[in-house]
C-alpha cells in the first residue's frame, strides 16, 4: 500500500498551478462560500469544502501541503473563468477551455470535465444559489437591524425569486441549453438537490417554521412556480423582462389565495359536519322520545 | 515546425547501440542492471536494443499485423482515444512512440471537422453576409484548415517512421504533422511545449518507464493531459482464459504467416503480460508528479487508457 503523505518525487514538482492559499485568499474573497452541488445550507453556510487541500493530492505531509490549494479549488477557479465565454460558445468544453487558457492553462485541462458542460452549469447553478442567499441574509439583517420594514411573505417570496431569476439574464440565450443538460438523467440528481436547497433557502428566509405537511406543500409550490417562471422567461421578449415578472406575481398571489381556500374549505367543512352532528342528536332525540311515549 | 520546438537533440537509438556493442566487451566492471524481454531476463542495454530490432523488422507489417491480430478493434481503440481527448482547433499533440502514424492521422481528422463545424456555426450567426464575405471566410478557412493545431510523431525507430511518412504521403495529410526521431526517456524537446501527449501502444517496450513519465511531465504545458493507451490486465476470469488461449496459440502463428516472423509476435503478447496492471500504472502515474489520474477499461480491460494532468 502506498503512503501518500510520503512521495519524494513529488517535492521536485512544485505545482506548475496550484496556487498558494494565501494568493488565493487576497484575490478572491467570497470564495469561501461556494457550495458543494450536494450540500444543504443551513443558517451559518458552512463551508462544505475545507480551505486547505487535502494533504494526499499536494505533496510531502507538513507545512507545505497546507499551502496549496486543492484540485477541486482549480477546477472551481477554471469553471468561474469558463463563464465568461459561455455567451459566445455555450454550455461547452470549448467555453471550458478558453477559460482555462485564461488562467494560463493548456486547453487540454478541459478534459478534467465532462464533455457535455455539465458540470459548467452545475457549477454556475450553485454559484448563483450561493449569491441568493447571501441577498437574502443581509436582508434579513437589515431587517434585524430595523432599517427596512418586514415584507409580507407574498411580497418576500416575489423579490426572492425575481433576484435569483435576474441572475439568468446574461445567459438567457443559451440557457435552454443549459436546461436541457440539466435534465439529462446522469444530471438530475445534482440540479434536483441544487433547486430543492434554494427552495428550503428561501421559505427558510421568508420565516417558515412549520413542522407539519405544510412544509412539504409550501416546497412543492413554489418549486412549480419558480420552474414555470423559469420557462415563461426563456420566450419573454418584453423590455427587461416585464411579462415574466408579471406572471410571477399572479402565480404567488394564486398560491396565497389557495391557502385561503383551503382554510375556507376548511371551515365550511367543519361546520358541515357540525351541522350533521346536531341533525343526527336531533333525530336520535326524536326516536327516543318517540318510543318514551 | 519540428524545428521550432527541439533544441536539436535528436537521438539515435540504432547508431547508439552500434557503439555500445563495440565499448561492452572493452569494459566488463558494472554489472548491467536486467530487465525483462517478454519472458526472458535481459540487461537493460541490451532490451533497447532487442526492442529496436523487433520493430525494425515488423515495421513493414506492421499495421496489416494490428488489423489481423485484433480484428480491427484496434482502430475502434485508438478512436476512443482521441474522443477521449476531445482536442480542441490549436492544440499542440506529442505522439510518442508514434510509429506509424495512426494517432496522428486521427487527430488531424477530428480537428479539421471540429473546425468546420465551428466556422458553419459562426456563419449561421451572421446571417446578414453578403456572397463576397461567405466567400473570404470560406478561403480564410482554406488556409488555416486545422486552426493552428500541430502534431509532432516522436519514435525511437526510424523503420517505423519511415512507413509512417509514407502512409501520410498516400492519404494526403501534409500540413500540421512533424516526424521527429527521439528517446521516449530523452526527449529532444524543451520544458511546457505541448498541450497533450499521447503514447499509444508503446510504453511497455521502454525500458525505464518512470523515465518516460518524468520526461511526459517535463514537456507538457501546465494544465496539459497525459494520454496512455495500452494493453492491460483483463478483469473478466473466462475472458482472461480465452484472451490467454488466443495470445499465445494464435498471434505467433499469425506472425509468422503474414510479416515471417514468429520471435517478434511472441516478444510481443509476452511484453503485455509483464506489464503492470491498471492500478499499478496508475500509481506510477501519479508518482511522475500527475493529478487527477484516471484510467478507462476497454473491451473488459484488455486495453486501457490512462489519464493524467499536469497541475
Amino acid at each position: 500500500l502506498r503512503c501518500q503523505l510520503y512521495r519524494p518525487q513529488r517535492a521536485f514538482h512544485a505545482s506548475a498551478v496550484l496556487r498558494r492559499v494565501s494568493d488565493e485568499h487576497k484575490k478572491e474573497p467570497s470564495a469561501s462560500s461556494t457550495q458543494q452541488f450536494d450540500s444543504h445550507p443551513t443558517d451559518h453556510q458552512p463551508e462544505e469544502e475545507p480551505q486547505g487541500p487535502r494533504p494526499s493530492y499536494t505533496g510531502q505531509g507538513g507545512q507545505e501541503s497546507e499551502d496549496y490549494e486543492s484540485e477541486e479549488q482549480l477546477q472551481h477557479r477554471i469553471l468561474t473563468a469558463a463563464l465568461e465565454f459561455v455567451p459566445e460558445h455555450g454550455w461547452t468544453a470549448e467555453a471550458i477551455a478558453e477559460g482555462a487558457k485564461t488562467l494560463g492553462l493548456s486547453v487540454a485541462a478541459a478534459g478534467m470535465f465532462h464533455n457535455d458542460g455539465s458540470e459548467l452549469i452545475l457549477h454556475f447553478v450553485s454559484q448563483c444559489n450561493t449569491k441568493l442567499s447571501e441577498l437574502l441574509e443581509q436582508e434579513q439583517k437589515l431587517v434585524q437591524l430595523g432599517e427596512t420594514e418586514k415584507k409580507t411573505t407574498e411580497q418576500f417570496l416575489r423579490d426572492a425569486l425575481e433576484a435569483r431569476l435576474r441572475m439568468l439574464i446574461p445567459y438567457i440565450e443559451k440557457w435552454p441549453q443549459a436546461l436541457s443538460i440539466l435534465l439529462l438523467p446522469h444530471n438530475i440528481p445534482s440540479s434536483l438537490s441544487l433547486l430543492t436547497s434554494m427552495i428550503d433557502d428561501i421559505w427558510h428566509y421568508a420565516g417558515d417554521q412549520s413542522t407539519d405537511f405544510n412544509w412539504y406543500t409550501r416546497r412543492a409550490v413554489l418549486t412549480g412556480i419558480y420552474n414555470t417562471t423559469e420557462l415563461v422567461m426563456m420566450q419573454d421578449s418584453s423590455p427587461d423582462f416585464e411579462e415574466t415578472w408579471r406572471f410571477l406575481e399572479n402565480r404567488v398571489a394564486d398560491a396565497m389565495n389557495m391557502g385561503n381556500t383551503a382554510k375556507q374549505v376548511q371551515s365550511t367543512g367543519e361546520a358541515l359536519v357540525q351541522g350533521l352532528m346536531g341533525a343526527a342528536v336531533t333525530v336520535s332525540n326524536a326516536e327516543t322520545s318517540k318510543a318514551l311515549r | 515546425a519540428a524545428a521550432g520546438l527541439c533544441p536539436c537533440r535528436a537521438l539515435l537509438g540504432g547508431r547508439r547501440g552500434a557503439l555500445r556493442a563495440l565499448v561492452r566487451p572493452a569494459r566488463g566492471l558494472a554489472a548491467a542492471k536486467e530487465t525483462h524481454f517478454g519472458f526472458q531476463t535481459v540487461s537493460e542495454e541490451e532490451k533497447g536494443e532487442k526492442v529496436y530490432q523487433v520493430f525494425e523488422n515488423v515495421a513493414k507489417k506492421y499495421d496489416i499485423m494490428n488489423d489481423s491480430m485484433s480484428l480491427g478493434i484496434h482502430r475502434v481503440w485508438k478512436d476512443v482515444l482521441v474522443h477521449k481527448m476531445n482536442p480542441s482547433p490549436g492544440t499542440l499533440l506529442l505522439d510518442v512512440a508514434g510509429g506509424t502514424g495512426d494517432i496522428a492521422f486521427r487527430f488531424i481528422n477530428y480537428v479539421r471537422s471540429i473546425r468546420e463545424r465551428q466556422l458553419q456555426q459562426k456563419l449561421k450567426h451572421h446571417q446578414n453576409l453578403s456572397w463576397q464575405e461567405i466567400a473570404d471566410s470560406y478561403q480564410k478557412e482554406a488556409v488555416k484548415p486545422l486552426g493552428d493545431s500541430q502534431v509532432v510523431v516522436c519514435d525511437i525507430n526510424k523503420e517505423m517512421l519511415k512507413v509512417g511518412r509514407q502512409k501520410a504521403q498516400h492519404l494526403g495529410y501534409s500540413e500540421g504533422l512533424s516526424w521527429v526521431v527521439g528517446n521516449a526517456e530523452e526527449l529532444p524537446f524543451d520544458d511546457d511545449k505541448f498541450d497533450v501527449y499521447t503514447i499509444a501502444f508503446g510504453i511497455r517496450n521502454v525500458t525505464h518507464i518512470d523515465m518516460a513519465l518524468q520526461e511526459a511531465y517535463r514537456v507538457l504545458k501546465p494544465g496539459g493531459r497525459f494520454l496512455c493507451l495500452e494493453f492491460s490486465q483483463v478483469t473478466n476470469p473466462l475472458l482472461s482464459r480465452l484472451y490467454d488461449l488466443y495470445s499465445f496459440q494464435i498471434i505467433p502463428v499469425l506472425g509468422e504467416i503474414i510479416a515471417g516472423d514468429w520471435k517478434s509476435y511472441q516478444y510481443l503478447v509476452e511484453s503485455i503480460r509483464r506489464f503492470p496492471p491498471q492500478e499499478e500504472f496508475k500509481a506510477m502515474i501519479e508518482d511522475a508528479g500527475f493529478l487527477k489520474v484516471d484510467y478507462q477499461n476497454l473491451t473488459s480491460g484488455i486495453v486501457a487508457i490512462h489519464s493524467g494532468f499536469k497541475l
